[in-house]
């Protein structure tokens, strides 16, 4: 909520404005991916006169034209736009990447220990529900910079526990038992 | 008197012990997510909606809408005692209501915006009551031509007036429209989008991409920056309610606040967020005696009743035109396909006894609110206190759960992660996700009535500017999306205007 002028941005322009090319990039590439896919759609010439195609064709286009105009105005002297090159200075000051990266590990990892996944031939069960989620929710806490471990390993239990038992028994949605169901739980 | 009669019938089924009891779930539950930074009201009833397919339509709509006001409700508080808006229509609330809670007045700042929100939810709940029918009866007439003008003024009402850049705003849109167009097409049968993944035939279910948008990529904004940002928690001291002198300087500008965003609301003119600034600027306006930028209560009073009567006044449309013009209304519009319930005019004639029992529920839960919110609030407060990590770390776990419980399916959680993480970016460079997941929602419909509306006319696309109804819209469209720019047209200048805003 602060008074966000244009003048401070001046000197460190470049720099901070990679972030938003980079997305520009990602837009006018996927625009163009999109573009192709669009042109390949069979058109069925049917009874309607706007085909599968129509629509398709014009948000990649439209879109195409927008990360255009991203990327110049994170680029041209003249158009810049100097909220966003602010805001994304502001940005690489503040963010931790180590922190992002190793959640997102955290949540693959997860994922594939709930379901269990499969390796070529190998077929890898997974933990379960309970297990992985207990296991989840401290370590995912330390990640973010929590230094209560005994409290975050009760609270992960109890929330796995709890979460399992109501889900399973009250609302009559299934999540896998995994290594529970070995014990005769 | 039909209305009064069918209102009453409304109340009936609303006051039933089981309905209460989903009501009083939806507020508590709304107003808890409300405190929460981070996580608002569409993201609660996107996690909720796999987990109520079992459940009488009623009861699960008379939750969602206490979840809804409760979500308005909450975001006052954090407003008022950690400067962090809880939404993007929060934001005024922070300016004036931080500095009353510094000086420990913070009670008198919740307590205004708490009544604040019930006059502006009872007097909004009263005109959606009255309006509502005959809208619905005129939109009756409505063509294909027409809704595709309304859903154009709603993708317009959304992108061009949220947000701080309108090319942002249209990238977020587009996006979303993308997503939305993945999957086989329902009149032809094609493949579109797909990239030969046969996963990808039935499109990308609408709840994958909120929950990853909204709890994934906000959980992971909020960890990349936990150890650069420190919070600052107001406790609040002293009484929790307004004395004589406040409240003769709140319940004036309750009622401009009400009168300002119930219309801009339904209109459709741009969600909740104009009317609370106008609010504030127009107040500011009308008391210059009052301490502005030091707590003056007037600045939280109007913009929080401008906030709630905006919320409900974006019912109008939901109900009676299936347009949803915010992100929780679009998530709304989701709940009702997924009952097989026809959001629009037909709502009303079809199912009365669910839409009057809804807006029942409405009455209820704001007095629910009221006295959950003044009495309770220090309850509330307290779960400000919980740790930062771990509350994150649960976000997580929860929209992990609530996507893997719909279908035990990898896919679905790999499909949520990568839409957290193009989340995190769009949180990182500011592009409002409001558009994205309206783009995702809408656009398969307005593609549909496009094509309808052509095959009507045998492709003249002229259908779109000769009938009436949809000209008129269109053109309320073209405005919304010009008039901000013209001052910058006309006079070549460029204008940054000093307000946060990221919804």
């Amino acid at each position: 909520m602060s008074e966000r002028g244009s003048g401070e941005v001046a000197g460190r322009g470049p720099r901070s404005l990679l972030g938003p090319r980079l997305a520009a990039i990602f837009v006018v590439a996927l625009a163009a991916l999109l573009l192709q896919q669009a042109l390949q759609i069979g058109s069925t010439l049917g009874y309607s006169p706007v085909g599968p195609t129509t629509i398709p064709l014009v948000v990649a286009t439209v879109l195409l034209v927008l990360g255009v105009l991203l990327a110049a105005r994170c680029t041209l002297a003249a158009a810049i736009d100097a909220d966003l090159a602010e805001r994304s200075a502001e940005e690489e000051v503040a963010t931790h990447w180590p922190t992002v990266l190793i959640t997102l590990g955290i949540l693959a990892v997860y994922a594939l220990a709930l379901n269990g996944f499969r390796l070529g031939p190998l077929v890898v069960p997974g933990l379960g529900y309970v297990v992985a989620t207990a296991l989840f929710l401290p370590a995912t806490a330390r990640v973010l910079g929590s230094r209560h471990l005994l409290r975050d390993v009760i609270v992960g239990v109890g929330v796995a526990v709890v979460v399992y038992l109501s889900f399973t028994r009250f609302l009559g949605v299934r999540l896998p038992p995994g290594v529970l169901e070995l014990i005769g739980l | 008197m039909d209305v009064l009669g069918d209102l009453a019938g409304g109340f009936g089924t609303a006051l039933s012990l089981e309905n209460l009891l989903f009501a009083m779930i939806g507020v508590t539950l709304g107003t808890l997510v409300g405190v929460l930074p981070g996580i608002g009201p569409a993201l609660t009833v996107a996690l909720l909606l796999p987990l109520t397919y079992n459940f009488d339509p009623t009861g699960a709509f008379i939750m969602f809408a206490g979840i809804y006001y409760g979500g308005m409700y909450g975001g006052s508080t954090t407003s008022i005692l950690l400067n962090t808006p809880g939404e993007s229509a929060s934001v005024v609330t922070t300016i004036e209501g931080f500095q009353m809670a510094k000086q420990g007045r913070g009670g008198a700042a919740l307590a205004t915006a708490a009544i604040g929100s019930f006059v502006a939810g009872t007097i909004s709940t009263l005109a959606i009551t009255f309006l509502a029918p005959p809208i619905a009866f005129v939109a009756r007439s409505f063509q294909p031509a027409d809704y595709f003008a309304l859903m154009v003024l709603a993708f317009v009402s959304v992108t061009a007036l949220i947000g701080r850049s309108l090319l942002r705003g249209m990238i977020s849109l587009f996006l979303g429209l993308f997503i939305g167009l993945i999957g086989i097409d329902t009149l032809t049968g094609q493949a579109r989008f797909t990239f030969g993944v046969p996963q990808l035939l039935n499109g990308l279910d609408v709840v994958v991409v909120a929950v990853g948008l909204f709890a994934v990529g906000e959980a992971l904004y909020v960890a990349s920056r936990l150890r650069h940002d420190k919070e600052e928690i107001v406790p609040v001291k002293g009484r929790l309610l307004m004395d004589r002198d406040e409240f003769r300087r709140s319940w004036r500008p309750w009622l401009r606040g009400t009168a300002l965003g119930f219309p801009i609301g339904a209109l459709p003119a741009g969600g909740a967020e104009i009317p609370t600034f106008l609010s504030y600027t127009v107040e500011k306006r009308l008391n210059p005696s009052a301490p502005w930028g030091r707590g003056a209560i007037e600045g939280v009073a109007g913009p929080e009743a401008a906030n709630n009567a905006a919320f409900s006044g974006v019912l109008v449309p939901l109900l009676t035109l299936g347009i949803p013009t915010s992100a929780t209304a679009a998530i709304l519009l989701v709940a009702f396909q997924i009952y097989n319930l026809q959001s629009g005019p037909l709502l009303f004639t079809n199912s009365p006894d669910l839409v009057w029992a809804l807006i029942a529920s409405l009455y209820i839960g704001n007095v629910m609110l009221l006295v959950l919110n003044l009495p309770l609030i220090r309850i509330w407060v307290k779960i400000l206190a919980i740790p930062r990590a771990v509350l994150y770390a649960a976000i997580l776990l929860f929209a992990t759960l609530g996507v893997y419980s719909v279908s035990n399916s990898l896919v679905d959680l790999v499909v949520m992660y990568f839409i957290g993480i193009v989340g995190f970016f769009m949180r990182r460079y500011d592009f409002p996700v409001g558009p994205m997941i309206l783009g995702v929602i809408l656009g398969p419909l307005m593609e549909k009535q496009f094509r309808n509306a052509l095959q009507v006319s045998q492709g003249d696309l002229s259908i779109f500017v000769t009938r009436p109804i949809s000209l008129v819209i269109l053109l309320i469209a073209a405005a919304a999306l010009f008039l901000p720019y013209l001052p910058r047209l006309l006079g070549r200048r460029r204008f940054t205007v000093g307000t946060g805003s990221e919804d």
